[in-house]
């Protein structure tokens, strides 16, 4: 191809400036606000932090009970924040394992061993998933209920999977469907069983698309506003999401910019750290014989 | 030797409704029992309110909605939000998408970029993006913003500035996955493929409508699929960005308080259901452009 002219490179380098800036702006915002002293907050340059501060953070975990001091007349209440992480941290990974497990399991059923009408199996569960659980509060909490899992964050662990697996069981049906057969046979011939042939052979070679499944679910998890604020009322059983949205936004804004910045940081880390097979995933999984 | 097939045959579609079985346990569970209440209650007028058992009123809850301009401006501005978000999210999602598909110096750094909106957690982003949008007053940039809002409020009505700042937040978070997904086709397409149709035309619209979108089909039309069923459905961003003050109510908002407020589960239930009607055709559309397309011997 012929070398492009300048004003091509400039447009190209400008668009990806643009797309850059947008993306991240928001992000940087935030992060910005979180470090703000108070005083910076209110008569500092909102786009720049000069003092750049971790009090906002550390009052996050101060203990609960202590009195973190008045605003007016208003008490600042303290919350227990170590709390909600923990709780978080294990909504997380369970919905996550949880989520790529069961799909793996169906996707490895539906694409390989084809039971009758595998392709209508296919088409019904993906189908579930404009089925959007949040009209379904009130069955739903009948449900939690009489699993007697009412405030208590196993319900997430129970409906936080549905909301993924739908996507995660088309996706992996569709890959195991072309995945070649002889992969697996080689192992059978040589004497090893359909499981040994499926842990030893398939599932190491799958690893793309096993994360591809397991990061979209860690999206949707990580998008969850309401139901977690709906089923989780005590604050002690309440994950980050569900506690941050009780804060009192005119008394603790940093604070609160603050705890959506911890939750987001190892979360982005983890996606950012398997973007790459996040997208191979996506490709393999799409893609006849990819 | 054929028996000995069969038995395996056999044995095979027996794991498989094993391993099937926790799947659809979640969805039995979750989301097969909430629908099935759902499609009963809105038969009936069941409400915490009342004494006595539930009635059993046919079709008076759908009625009554057709029959209530809320109801059909819910459904509107639903309509409108799914529309303009996704034809948003389409476009700068396959704009990101392309933008990432030819090597250039720091690419897989503005691939993280892109690809950060999304994977930031929703759930507490959006409690950023509101108090960026609708900072507390003694904040330094709240003037600036407040002024913003009366300016779009002014212009286009009460609640347009929140209205704008939810399709903002879903076209931002959006976008980054469509366009991660796109770039996910866009590296599907064999290199030869785009080698051929440069020499075969020299437009490159010609060729983006001839080759790219073709084989993108089956990507782009499970990003629309999934962009309009999160817009019909949203309620999260809806409810959080305007802090529950609702102006412009759409049907996810409107049912959720009708249920969990105002405890009129059957009215409820017939206008949550009013939504998967619509969702079953975008479904019955896009699922004969999901599989990709067979690849003919050439």
């Amino acid at each position: 191809m012929s070398p492009r002219p300048w004003w091509a490179k400039l447009g190209h380098g400008s668009l990806i400036l643009v797309a850059t800036v947008y993306c991240l702006f928001p992000i940087y915002f935030m992060l910005v606000q979180s470090l703000k002293t108070p005083a910076e907050d209110v008569f500092g340059n909102p786009f720049i932090v000069v003092n750049p501060t971790l009090e906002n953070f550390q009052e996050l975990f101060q203990r609960e009970g202590e009195v973190r001091g008045f605003v007016g007349r208003a008490l600042r209440r303290s919350y227990p924040f170590l709390d909600w992480l923990v709780n978080t941290l294990v909504v997380f990974a369970g919905s996550v394992t949880a989520t790529v497990v069961a799909s793996v399991a169906a996707g490895y059923a539906l694409g390989r061993l084809r039971p009758p009408g595998f392709q209508w199996w296919r088409r019904a569960i993906f189908a579930t998933y404009i089925v959007p659980q949040t009209i379904l509060f009130i069955p739903l909490y009948q449900v939690v209920s009489a699993l007697g899992l009412d405030d208590n964050m196993l319900a997430l662990l129970l409906i936080y999977p549905t909301m993924a697996l739908p996507f995660c069981v088309w996706m992996l049906s569709g890959y195991f469907q072309q995945l070649p057969r002889e992969v697996e046979e080689a192992a059978l011939i040589e004497g090893a069983s359909r499981a040994g042939a499926f842990f030893r052979i398939v599932l190491p070679m799958s690893r793309p698309v096993l994360v591809a499944a397991g990061i979209f679910t860690l999206g949707i998890v990580a998008s969850d506003f309401m139901i977690a604020s709906v089923f989780l009322l005590t604050p002690h059983n309440q994950t980050i999401t569900a506690g941050l949205g009780t804060f009192d936004v005119a008394l603790d804004e940093l604070a609160a910019v603050a705890g959506v910045n911890l939750l987001a940081i190892p979360v982005v880390t983890i996606s950012a750290v398997f973007a790459r097979g996040f997208v191979r995933g996506l490709t393999a999984s799409m893609v006849e014989g990819a | 030797m054929a028996a000995a097939r069969s038995a395996g045959r056999t044995r095979d579609i027996r794991l498989a409704y094993l391993l099937l079985a926790p799947t659809l346990l979640l969805l039995l569970t979750t989301l097969a029992y909430p629908i099935g209440w759902e499609i009963w209650t809105s038969f009936t007028d069941l409400s915490p309110l009342k004494d006595g058992s539930a009635e059993f009123v046919g079709l008076t809850n759908y009625g009554r909605l057709l029959g209530d301009p809320e109801f059909w401006r819910a459904a509107l501005v639903t309509v409108v939000y799914a529309i303009i978000t996704s034809v948003a999210k389409l476009a700068l999602g396959l704009g990101f998408a392309l933008l990432l598909a030819r090597p250039f110096r720091g690419r897989a750094l503005v691939f993280l970029a892109i690809f950060i909106p999304w994977a930031y957690p929703a759930g507490v982003s959006v409690i950023g993006w509101y108090w960026t949008l609708s900072p507390p007053t003694t904040t330094a940039y709240a003037p600036a913003m407040g002024h913003l809002k009366h300016l779009v409020d002014g212009t286009f009505g009460t609640g347009a500035w929140a209205f704008t700042s939810i399709i903002l937040f879903n076209i931002w978070r959006g976008s980054s996955f469509i366009g991660v997904l796109l770039l996910a086709g866009i590296n599907a397409i064999p290199p030869e493929l785009f080698e051929c149709a440069l020499l075969e035309s020299k437009s490159r619209w010609r060729r983006f409508r001839l080759v790219t979108v073709p084989l993108l089909r089956p990507f782009l039309a499970l990003a629309v699929f999934l962009s309009l069923t999160g817009a019909f459905a949203d309620l999260a961003n809806v409810w959080m960005l305007t802090a529950g003050r609702i102006v412009f109510p759409v049907i996810g908002t409107h049912a959720y308080v009708l249920a969990v407020k105002a405890g009129q589960y059957g009215p409820a239930s017939a206008l949550a259901l009013t939504l998967v009607p619509f969702l079953l055709a975008i479904l019955l559309v896009l699922f004969r452009l999901f599989d990709p397309p067979r690849r003919e011997a050439t």
